[in-house]
C-alpha cells in the first residue's frame, strides 16, 4: 500500500488520450472541439438503411502511426480504441513501463465488443458454416479495460463499471478514491465504446435520437446523436507527479454520485438526483459554486435531459447557474454512452489546460425556458489563472439513462 | 490414392482450415511446417484458438472430438492432428 495522497497534495492528471469522431489522439480532439466542428454525419460502421435515423459520430480510419498499438487478433474495435487512447495517455505521462508500480485500471463501458457479438449472431442466423466463436470473447463491457490491462501490464485492481451513461465518470470517481486511499500509485481511468446496432436501434426505438446532428440545450432539440471512441486519463498524486518531473495537466479534485430512483429511461424532471451528485462533488472537492469557471454538461440534446439538467444546475449552483458558461461535448462528438464521462473528462481537462471553453455544436437559439449561458460559435476564454483565484474549477456531469448520476470537479493547474 | 498422398492432402486441408477458421490473415497455409509446434511457440496459438479449431475440425470432417481428447499430443502439430483426424474418419 502506498501513502495516502491528502493534505496539500492533490490528485493530478498527468496524461490524457482520446479517440473520437474528430480523429485519433487528443490533439485531433482539441482541434475539432476548439473549432466547434461537429463530427456527426453519415457513417458506415453498419448498414443503417433500416434504422430510423442515419447519422452518428463515427471514428475515422486510424493514422498508420497507430498500427503497432492496434495489432492483435481477437481485439474488438472498442478494445483498439482503448489501447490507442491508453498508449497516448501513458506516453504523455512519461510512463514507458508500468512494471513494479502499483497500478489500477478503472474503466466505464456500455458496449464493449457488442458490435463484434452482433456480427457473430448475424453469421449464425444466416447459417454461415465458419463461425468465429472468439468474436464473443470480447463482447462484454469489461473487454476494453481487460485488453488494456493485459497490453500494458496492469496488475493491480481492474474494474469496469457499466452504469450506462454515468459509467466513465463513476470509474474516474473510483480511480480518485483509489489514489487518495493509497491503494494504488497510478490509476489508468477511462472507457471505450463502439457504434453497434443494438444501441443505435435501442435509442431509436425510444425516439431519443435526432435525425439531424444533436442540438443540446437548443429550442426545438429532438434528441441525441450516438458516437464512439475512447478516452483515458492517467492519475497519480501531485506529489508523485512532481517528484518525477511531470507538470499536471489539471487536478481531479472531487467526485459525487447519486441516483434518481425514478424511471427506467426518463430523468427525474426536477433534476434533484443530478443536483445531489453535483453538490456531493463540490463538497468532495472542498469548493462552492463560486469556484466553477464552466460546466461541461451531460447535454445530450433530448428534450427531457437538457431541461432536467438545467433544473439540477439551478438547484446545485444557485445564483451562479445563469452566470456560468456551459458547453456540451456531445454536440460535437456525439454520445459515447458508457465512456462518454471519460471523453468529456478529457475535454474538460483540455479546456482547462488551453484556458478556453470549447463551443457546443453550431447554430440554433438556446431554449428560452433554460437560463443557460451556452458557449456557441466561438470558444470562451477563461480569465488568466492566478493562484489565489477562487474561480479555478470546472464541473463535468454525466446523467445516465436509468437514473445513475455522476459529477466530477477538475481544477486547473499552472501551465 | 496412395497412403502418402492421402496423408499429404489431409495435412494440406488441415493447414488451410487452421488459417481460415482462425483468421490468420497474412499466413500462407503452405508455410506451416508439418511438424512445427502449433500452440505456445511455433504458430503461437492459444486455448481459445484450440476451441475454435475443434469446432472447425468437427464441421469439416464430420467427426466428434471430446474435451479430454484435446490433449497436447494430438494437437501438437499438423502431422499429429492429421493422424488424429485420420483415426476418426
Amino acid at each position: 500500500m502506498t501513502e495516502r495522497a491528502e493534505g496539500p497534495w492533490r490528485v493530478a492528471v498527468s496524461g490524457v488520450g482520446a479517440v473520437s469522431g474528430l480523429g485519433w489522439g487528443s490533439d485531433a480532439l482539441w482541434t475539432g472541439l476548439a473549432a466547434g466542428r461537429a463530427a456527426i454525419g453519415d457513417f458506415s460502421r453498419f448498414d443503417h438503411a433500416q434504422h430510423r435515423t442515419h447519422v452518428a459520430a463515427e471514428v475515422p480510419e486510424p493514422d498508420p502511426v497507430f498500427a503497432k498499438t492496434l495489432k492483435g487478433r481477437r481485439l474488438s474495435l472498442a478494445d483498439r480504441f482503448a489501447l490507442a487512447a491508453t498508449a497516448e495517455a501513458l506516453a504523455q505521462a512519461e510512463l514507458p513501463s508500468l512494471a513494479g508500480l502499483a497500478v489500477g485500471l478503472y474503466f466505464g463501458s456500455s458496449t464493449g465488443g457488442m458490435w463484434e457479438g452482433e456480427a457473430f449472431f448475424a453469421d449464425l442466423l444466416a447459417g454461415e458454416p465458419r463461425l468465429r466463436a472468439s468474436l464473443l470473447a470480447s463482447q462484454q463491457p469489461n473487454g476494453p479495460g481487460d485488453a488494456v490491462a493485459r497490453r500494458f501490464g496492469i496488475e493491480g485492481p481492474v474494474e469496469t463499471v457499466s452504469s450506462a451513461c454515468a459509467s466513465g465518470a463513476l470509474a474516474l470517481g473510483s480511480a480518485l478514491e483509489a489514489i487518495r486511499s493509497g491503494e494504488v500509485e497510478i490509476a489508468v481511468a477511462g472507457g471505450a465504446d463502439s457504434l453497434c446496432q443494438i444501441t443505435y436501434a435501442g435509442f431509436n426505438a425510444l425516439r431519443s435520437v435526432d435525425e439531424r446532428p444533436c442540438r443540446p440545450f437548443r429550442a426545438g432539440r429532438e434528441g441525441l446523436s450516438i458516437g464512439e471512441g475512447a478516452a483515458v486519463l492517467v492519475l497519480e498524486s501531485e506529489r508523485r507527479a512532481i517528484a518525477r518531473g511531470i507538470r499536471p495537466l489539471a487536478y481531479l479534485s472531487g467526485a459525487g454520485a447519486s441516483c434518481d430512483a425514478h424511471h427506467m429511461t426518463a430523468p427525474e424532471p426536477q433534476g434533484n438526483g443530478a443536483a445531489a451528485a453535483i453538490s456531493a462533488a463540490l463538497r468532495d472537492a472542498g469548493v462552492g459554486p463560486e469556484a466553477i469557471l464552466f460546466v461541461n454538461a451531460h447535454g445530450t440534446g433530448t428534450l427531457l435531459n437538457d431541461a432536467a439538467e438545467w433544473h439540477a444546475f439551478e438547484r446545485a449552483l444557485g445564483d451562479r447557474a445563469r452566470a456560468i458558461p456551459v458547453t456540451s461535448t456531445k454536440g460535437l462528438v456525439g454520445h459515447l454512452l458508457g465512456s462518454s464521462g471519460a471523453l468529456e473528462a478529457v475535454a474538460t481537462v483540455l479546456c482547462l489546460a488551453h484556458g478556453e471553453v470549447h463551443p457546443c455544436s453550431p447554430g440554433g437559439e438556446v431554449d428560452p425556458d433554460l437560463g443557460i449561458d451556452l458557449v456557441l460559435d466561438a470558444p470562451r476564454r477563461l480569465a488568466a489563472f492566478g493562484p489565489s483565484d477562487r474561480a479555478k474549477a470546472a464541473l463535468s456531469t454525466s446523467l445516465a439513462f436509468g437514473g445513475a448520476n455522476a459529477a466530477l470537479v477538475f481544477e486547473r493547474a499552472p501551465r | 490414392m496412395s497412403d502418402v498422398t492421402v496423408t499429404a492432402s489431409l495435412r494440406e486441408r488441415i493447414k488451410r482450415l487452421i488459417v481460415e477458421s482462425l483468421h490468420l490473415d497474412g499466413t500462407d497455409p503452405e508455410s506451416i511446417q508439418d511438424d512445427a509446434a502449433l500452440f505456445g511457440e511455433g504458430l503461437g496459438l492459444d486455448s481459445v484458438d484450440a476451441l475454435e479449431l475443434v469446432v472447425a475440425l468437427e464441421k469439416e470432417f464430420g467427426i466428434k472430438i471430446k474435451s479430454n481428447e484435446m490433449g497436447r499430443e494430438s494437437f501438437a502439430s499438423v502431422a499429429s492432428l492429421a493422424s488424429f483426424v485420420e483415426g476418426r474418419l
